[in-house]
């Protein structure tokens, strides 16, 4: 068999598998603290250049990179914007499905790749975010980021 | 949500991590455990097709990552083989500009696959040589001494 990059889309979504593997690993091994510190050392490292964008553009810069997010994955997103606030309703998380139907075991702490994530994209930002809903059965959830006040 | 296309810094992130944590032995320990415990379809494809279930396991996982590989089975010498031209995790992270890659983080398949298929009677052969241009090679042959155990029990 001989496949060029170019042959196939990339991606691997038992990817979502490992990484929650990985994080259940951290939290028996570690704690949960070293789950939230290494998402958030990720985030702050790979993020960096959109954290940057949050800065220059604003939320739509969060919308935009979360649209790309969910339509990849075979997601769906709502987003309402305006300039000091934004709100993405998530009906489920394509990795919790992937997770599910694979028989994957789902960590613990998987929600943190949203909250800590998250939390973290706004550091440095004129922005904060809040967790408002969370379902760990399916991922759905409900997002919010807002200008932080003075 | 990470996507499963952010993973592969995400991984590499995770054992720049964990050594800090403690050491080459914490990041060793991680890829035992994600050996036994996240790999186990490899090793059932293997136990129900032989080196056939290689060929079945890469075969979804190389097209998913789309990687640039060729990858031959010959079932009468019982030889499998994967020549990546392209490693698609090992190039994504070296044309990542604003991270640096985990130094050795070619080896972590070099240990989970070999910590599987090594006991279940492979001789299990890598070159890592290529790795700072994404590329390997792993030959996998099955081991005449552990046919004849078969064949016996």
């Amino acid at each position: 068999m001989r496949r060029r990059a170019s042959d196939n889309e990339y991606l691997h979504r038992d990817f979502h598998g490992a990484l929650s593997t990985g994080l259940e690993y951290l939290h028996r091994r570690y704690g949960a603290a070293a789950v939230r510190e290494y998402l958030r050392q990720f985030t702050a490292a790979f993020y960096a250049p959109l954290s940057r964008e949050i800065g220059r553009r604003g939320l739509a810069a969060i919308r935009d990179h979360y649209r790309k997010v969910y339509e990849t994955e075979g997601g769906r997103l709502s987003a309402s914007l305006t300039d000091h606030e934004l709100t993405m309703t998530v009906p489920y998380s394509p990795a919790v499905r992937h997770l599910r139907r694979r028989g994957y075991p789902v960590a613990r702490l998987f929600v943190e790749t949203i909250r800590t994530v998250n939390e973290t994209l706004c550091e440095g930002t004129p922005f904060e975010f809040e967790l408002v809903k969370y379902d760990p059965k399916t991922g759905s959830s409900v997002q919010r980021f807002y200008r932080r006040k003075q | 949500m990470i996507p499963c296309t952010d993973f592969i810094p995400a991984y590499s992130e995770l054992f720049k991590f964990l050594e800090k944590k403690g050491g080459r032995k914490a990041v060793e320990d991680f890829w035992n455990y994600l050996s036994d415990n996240f790999l186990t379809n490899l090793r059932d494809l293997v136990r129900k097709h032989g080196l056939l279930g290689c060929w079945l396991y890469w075969s979804r996982a190389l097209n998913e990552e789309a990687a640039d590989f060729t990858m031959k089975l010959d079932e009468k010498k019982q030889v499998f083989s994967i020549v990546m031209h392209k490693c698609p995790s090992k190039g994504r992270l070296l044309k990542c500009r604003h991270i640096k890659p985990y130094p050795d983080y070619c080896r972590h398949c070099d240990v989970l696959y070999r910590r599987i298929l090594e006991p279940m009677g492979f001789e299990y052969l890598a070159d890592f040589s290529g790795c700072d241009r994404a590329r390997c090679r792993l030959t996998l042959r099955r081991l005449t001494s552990h046919v004849s155990r078969l064949t016996r029990s």
